[in-house]
């Protein structure tokens, strides 16, 4: 009892204890990063397609999850039946209790397609204008060999609906605006003109209208007929197919293709289903655009405060205090700050460039809503303090003897800070600049009150004067996570998706903190000392 | 030397230039970055500006026996008995066309007209009218001359026998296609109560039915409810009674304390207001207390200095105007303020314009028309209804609510920001009942014990973990933690139990092994040992979980809690917020409390260890004590942080505004409600306002919790620097 006591008194299970309590932290956060990482990673791998028979039929589909027995509960399996548009499901609990072994039918195949998610069952037949040119087990090689075609067509629609279309409805915009204004001073002769214009622009429309109206009629020319696992049957033109995978009949090469043509699919293409499938660049885009406006706002902001406050200001309790305020700015929770973009740059500053500049389309407001150039600045408030704290310290490492040097030969205080200490204080404003990305990169909380959306209709950056639109509202990672994985209606089918966004994002910015931090570590190892 | 000195000279005066810049620059961004506070708060203040009344203009006009005033307040349509309509033009006082019609002159009896412009006339043909005025204004014409007065009169039949006074009527609008309107009238005749009902044509007689009532009681003012079932009526005796007209029994009633004078509905028609013969004002609704119908007075207002003569009631929101012989009063329900006040110089009548933001008033004997303007944009919030108790509609009791928005146009809008800081102080506390042990323990581990290769390769990943998105904690936890705990909430809550017994095994074990293995791989790097264990606790757990589920908890724990403790489970609830936001509170802590605790003198600790403390004891009683207010100050600047956050609590909790401390269910933060409400919120409206106070005051939260954490940390480091 007393070696009990004595043990307890000397604490050694404490060590342990406190040790176990790390070792949890540890644990914790690598299990979540590996956790979303196969998650995300995992997504694109193409399952097998396993049929089971039922009581109630035979269901065929990939399995995606599974529960155990537990209280009245029986052990279930879940399976990703897709066909959404027929069944009205995507996802089925199937219990596992007396279930007959699974088969894997090496013609079941998944069909990707634009709308109504994925398709899982087998083809029966491939036809043309009506014709079925191939049926039975020859139709899958043969649509594949005509997929490639068809996608090249999609995509030359998509692009001309986007590209020429959407350029036309903007010249039209800006001309019912000029019309607009011109009707305002009532110039007769200047509404002429427009009208003439006007004219112009809408027999170009009309061209535009039946060579898309051609090329769609042929890209509904190869027709797919399809049979799902039930029986039921569907027919799917190819040009709405994106790609047709036999999961069951592939090597590992050609599922290594298909996850990569996914992973590229992913990063590189629009979304669709209102986000839950395709890709997500328009919110890479979107964060990058954001982040690099950030940048450029912050960095000037942080270095002329940081400037002032080491080198200018007579230092005394005032900047003490200052200083302080400043550095507590970095903890104040950023919905306020996102509350002070949206009253003071979207309604006040906005509201007030639109009452000047645009009246002719108010009352919907140009710069008078959330956009681009608000949400960044808002952004560029939040990281000002990163910005100043770094640069104060990079400031104050720069060697006395360097400036005292430069000082004695003569140079102003000025040719001192510009050619001796900014620098040298480069890399430590880079740190900071980089601890600012890292942090406005992640943040979603202020960006939703300030010009964050759903589904931009147009990028912060395209071919139309004036190119850079600093007024357009932007998608972005953050937001996106939040608002597929908890405003979508099939929130289910899009976890997946959730998952690979977080950890793109997730990436992205523990990469870039990681950099700055060891930036910052090896520059405090040059100058030694504590860091507390 | 004449171009050296040039040179210099433009040196000097780059420096000088760039001098006066770099400091007016400084100072600007310094100055507009801390007047973010003073922006926020001046969008909030707006809300306490007490009501502003102006007397906008007098008219002399004909005598009239009621009133309706326009939106705009540039007309006013009088009514009375002997010469009909008259619509005269405000503030000149010029007369504007009524068109010819309407029931025959002089009205046998007419009712004043309310805010909505009705009004029912009795003609001296002995026939019913129910008129309703409207104003036909082209689009953008602001020029009364412009406008068309629209009267719409409905013939109801002839009356057999006029009452003295017409209390109260009801349009009922039938539901469903092709439904006409009815009405429901209530009257009274030498004492007794009369009603009718009248389908609004012309061609059925209007009929009297009585009211039996109890004699002793003498009935003065009457409302119809709502749908037209029941009747609220006050009597000289000071009782207010909700009655059937059919039957005239008495369902429920209330005492007033003197005889009642008037009765009259504020907007939404739920709330009863009651006038006094003495000048007491009071407030009945019809509530439900114990699965019984009441009437409960729910809001008294400052008494007036005489007889309570009628109510108009605002169509926008829950403000009403009570009037005198001598004096008009506008009210507030909710706040119960007193927004206006004014004395009249003569009897007459008072009647309020639909918005609630022009008062007119009438002098029967002169005639002269008194109009005010009231402007009072945020009338439904005062200091108290934000910080104490309302007693709101349709509620048994004051209580702290928090609903902005409802389904109708009455709604009453319940702004108590009691809930929401409750809520932040609840999610606070549960992530940081979860972090703060973790955090510090695991930081007085790595300061003491660990070797500094361990050291150096724990800090990195803390430092990832600090740098994951709270979006990416959400989602994580409203997504994957969440359906997890629900389903394995036993093991949860039991795994720490099992991981404290496991380490504590761990330890005699440790001690039989030989020394020479225990300083090569052991002592320092503990942590690698515990990993292991961590997955053994996982699996020991799995096994006890389920097993303490059947045998304990009789097989479900949530049927359980429900049965032992009335708790009910939420999926998304408080534990999973602690943990989320716990997981992103641990890095601040962690690297805080490691910088104090590491930089805690040498000379310390190595005094205490040559004295034969062992490492824990050193560790527990000088090391920690020594730097306890840096782990303070990390304390602050972590809750500061938890205050703060948004997406985590948006996304993991149900965002519903309840105080409950249970932690199987969620809450709502000052942080959620402010990213919830804001889009919704009107540019400068009450929302909106209250959501800029709600930034506010997070502001001002999280800016002394750093303030006094970097406060705390400066002296701190003071004293190391002393030692």
């Amino acid at each position: 009892m007393s070696r009990l006591a004595e043990h307890f008194r000397r604490g050694s299970s404490f060590v342990w204890l406190s040790g176990t309590l790390l070792a949890f932290c540890l644990a914790m956060i690598l299990g979540l990063v590996g956790y979303l990482a196969a998650k995300g990673m995992g997504y694109f791998w193409p399952l097998p397609l396993v049929q089971v028979q039922t009581t109630s039929g035979p269901v065929l589909g990939e399995i995606t999850g599974q529960e155990a027995a537990r209280a009245e509960e029986t052990a279930k399996l879940q399976f990703h039946v897709g066909n959404r548009d027929v069944f009205g499901q995507d996802f089925r609990w199937i219990p596992t209790a007396g279930l007959p072994a699974a088969e894997y039918p090496k013609d079941a195949v998944l069909i990707e397609r634009l709308e109504y998610g994925p398709f899982i069952g087998r083809i029966t037949s491939l036809s043309h204008e009506g014709q079925v040119v191939a049926a039975g087990p020859t139709a899958l090689p043969e649509a594949l060999n005509h997929l490639a075609e068809a996608g090249r067509l999609r995509r030359h629609i998509h692009a001309v609906e986007k590209g020429d279309v959407g350029d036309l409805n903007q010249r039209m915009e800006r001309l019912r605006l000029a019309r607009r204004k011109l009707e305002a001073n009532s110039d007769a002769a200047g509404l002429q003109k427009l009208d003439a214009k006007v004219a112009e622009l809408q027999t170009a429309y009309d061209q535009l209208q039946t060579s898309l109206e051609q090329s769609r009629t042929q890209a509904k020319a190869w027709t797919l007929a399809l049979q799902a696992a039930d029986g039921q049957t569907k027919d799917c033109p190819l040009g709405s197919i994106v790609r047709v995978i036999p999961a069951n009949d592939m090597t590992f090469f050609s599922k290594l293709g298909v996850y990569l043509s996914r992973l590229w699919e992913f990063v590189a293409d629009d979304p669709r289903e209102s986000n839950t499938e395709g890709g997500i660049f328009p919110a890479i885009f979107g964060t990058v655009m954001m982040v690099l406006v950030m940048s450029v706002l912050v960095v000037p902001l942080g270095v002329i405060t940081a400037l002032y406050l080491r080198e200018y200001a007579k230092q005394g309790w005032l900047v003490r205090a200052v200083r302080v305020a400043v550095n507590n700015l970095a903890g104040v929770p950023s919905i306020v700050f996102g509350v002070f973009g949206l009253g003071f740059f979207v309604y006040g500053v906005g509201g007030g460039i639109d009452k000047l500049f645009f009246p002719e389309s108010l009352p919907s407001p140009t710069y008078g809503t959330g956009g681009i150039l608000w949400a960044s600045l808002t952004l560029a408030l939040l990281t000002v303090p990163v910005v100043v704290v770094a640069t104060e310290e990079a400031l104050g490492a720069v060697a006395r003897s360097q400036r005292e040097a430069s000082l004695a030969m003569g140079a102003t205080k000025w040719q001192t800070l510009w050619n001796v200490v900014i620098p040298s204080a480069t890399p430590g404003i880079l740190t900071g600049l980089i601890l600012a990305i890292a942090r406005g990169a992640g943040e979603v909380a202020p960006l939703m009150l300030t010009g964050v959306v759903k589904l931009a209709p147009a990028m912060p950056l395209d071919g139309t004067f004036p190119f850079f639109h600093l007024d357009r509202k932007f998608m972005h990672l953050g937001f996106h996570i939040y608002d597929v994985g908890f405003q979508s209606p099939n929130s289910e089918a899009a976890k997946p998706m959730v998952f690979m966004t977080a950890f793109l994002l997730l990436v992205v910015v523990v990469v870039l903190n990681l950099f700055a931090l060891n930036l910052r570590r090896k520059l405090r190892a040059r100058l030694g000392g504590s860091t507390f | 030397m004449s171009s050296n000195s040039s040179h210099q000279a433009r040196a000097k005066r780059v420096d000088r230039i760039m001098a006066f810049s770099i400091s007016t620059g400084g100072l600007l961004i310094i100055g507009a970055v801390l007047a973010m506070l003073l922006f926020i708060l001046k969008e909030s203040l707006p809300l306490f500006i007490p009501p502003q009344s102006r007397a906008a203009g007098t008219v002399q006009a004909p005598r009239s026996s009621g009133a309706w005033l326009d939106e705009s307040g540039k007309t006013v349509v009088l009514a009375s008995s002997t010469e009909g309509l008259k619509a005269l033009r405000f503030p000149e006082g010029t007369p504007l066309s009524v068109p010819a019609g309407g029931p025959a002159l002089p009205w046998r009896l007419a009712t004043p007209l309310n805010p909505r412009g009705e009004s029912l006339v009795i003609s001296a043909d002995g026939r019913l009218s129910l008129g309703r005025l409207a104003w036909s204004k082209p689009a953008g014409e602001n020029d009364p001359a412009q406008w068309t007065l629209e009267p719409k009169w409905q013939d109801g039949g002839a009356v057999d026998s006029v009452p003295e006074v017409i209390l109260h009527f009801r349009i009922l609008e039938a539901g469903g296609l092709g439904g006409g309107s009815s009405l429901r009238i209530l009257g009274l005749q030498q004492g007794a109560l009369l009603w009718a009902d009248s389908s609004l044509d012309a061609a059925t007689p209007l009929t009297w039915k009585s009211i039996p009532l109890d004699p002793t009681l003498h009935p003065t003012a009457g409302l119809w409810s709502l749908d037209g079932n029941n009747l609220f009526v006050g009597t000289s005796e000071g009782r207010l009674l909700d009655l059937s007209p059919e039957t005239g029994a008495i369902s429920s009633s209330a005492d007033f304390g003197e005889p009642i004078q008037s009765l009259g509905f504020v907007l939404g028609q739920s709330s009863i207001l009651t006038g006094g013969a003495k000048g007491r004002l009071t407030a009945y609704q019809r509530v439900r207390v114990k699965e019984v119908f009441q009437l409960q007075a729910f809001h008294e207002f400052e008494r007036l200095g005489g007889p309570v003569m009628g109510f108009q009631a605002s169509q926008r929101d829950k403000r009403f105007l009570a009037w005198t012989r001598s004096e008009a009063v506008v009210d507030h329900l909710t706040t119960q303020r007193r927004m206006f006040s004014s004395k009249l110089d003569g009897p007459g009548f008072a009647t309020l314009a639909p918005r609630g933001d022009l008062i007119l008033q009438a002098n029967e004997v002169t005639g002269a028309l008194h109009l005010w303007t009231l402007d009072a944009p945020h009338p439904e919030v005062s200091f108290g209804l934000l910080w104490g108790k309302t007693h709101y509609e349709g509620y048994e009791k004051p209580e702290y609510v928090w609903q902005s928005t409802g389904g109708t146009d009455d709604f009453e809008p319940k702004f108590s920001l009691v809930p929401l800081i409750f809520g932040t102080f609840k999610g606070t506390l549960y992530a940081m009942l979860f972090a703060f042990p973790l955090a510090v323990l695991g930081a007085l581990y790595t300061s003491q014990f660990a070797t500094p290769r361990l050291k150096n390769s724990i800090k990195p990943i803390v430092e990832i973990m600090a740098a994951l998105p709270s979006v990416v904690l959400g989602f994580l936890a409203g997504l994957v933690i969440a359906p997890l705990l629900e389903h394995m909430a036993v093991e949860v809550f039991i795994y720490p139990l099992v991981l404290f017994l496991l380490a504590m095994l761990i330890m005699p074990f440790w001690g039989r092994l030989p020394q020479p293995f225990r300083n090569g791989f052991g002592t320092g790097r503990e942590v690698l040992w515990m990993l292991p264990v961590l997955i053994l606790g996982v699996w020991v757990t799995s096994l006890a979980g389920p097993w303490l589920e059947r045998v304990v908890m009789g097989g479900s724990y949530r049927v359980w809690l429900q049965s032992a403790l009335g708790i009910t489970y939420d999926q998304r609830n408080s534990v999973v917020v602690g943990f989320a936001m716990g997981f992103a509170v641990i890095p601040i802590i962690f690297t805080i409390s490691e910088d104090a605790l590491s930089s805690v003198p040498k000379s310390l600790t190595s005094a205490s260890l040559a004295c034969g403390a062992s490492p824990w004891q050193t560790a527990w009683r000088i090391v920690l004590p020594t730097a306890s207010p840096g782990i303070f100050s990390a304390t602050m600047v972590g809750l500061g942080r938890a205050i703060g956050e948004t997406m985590i609590v948006l996304m993991a909790t149900g965002n519903t505004p309840i105080m409950d401390w249970s932690p199987f269910n969620g809450m709502r933060t000052l942080s959620a409600n402010i990213a919830v409400e804001i889009p919704e919120a009107p540019l400068h409206g009450t929302l909106y306002r209250v959501l800029f106070l709600a930034a506010f005051l997070l502001f001002v939260f999280t800016f002394i919790l750093n303030t006094v954490a970097e406060l705390v940390r400066q002296r701190l480091r003071r004293r190391y620097e002393s030692i």
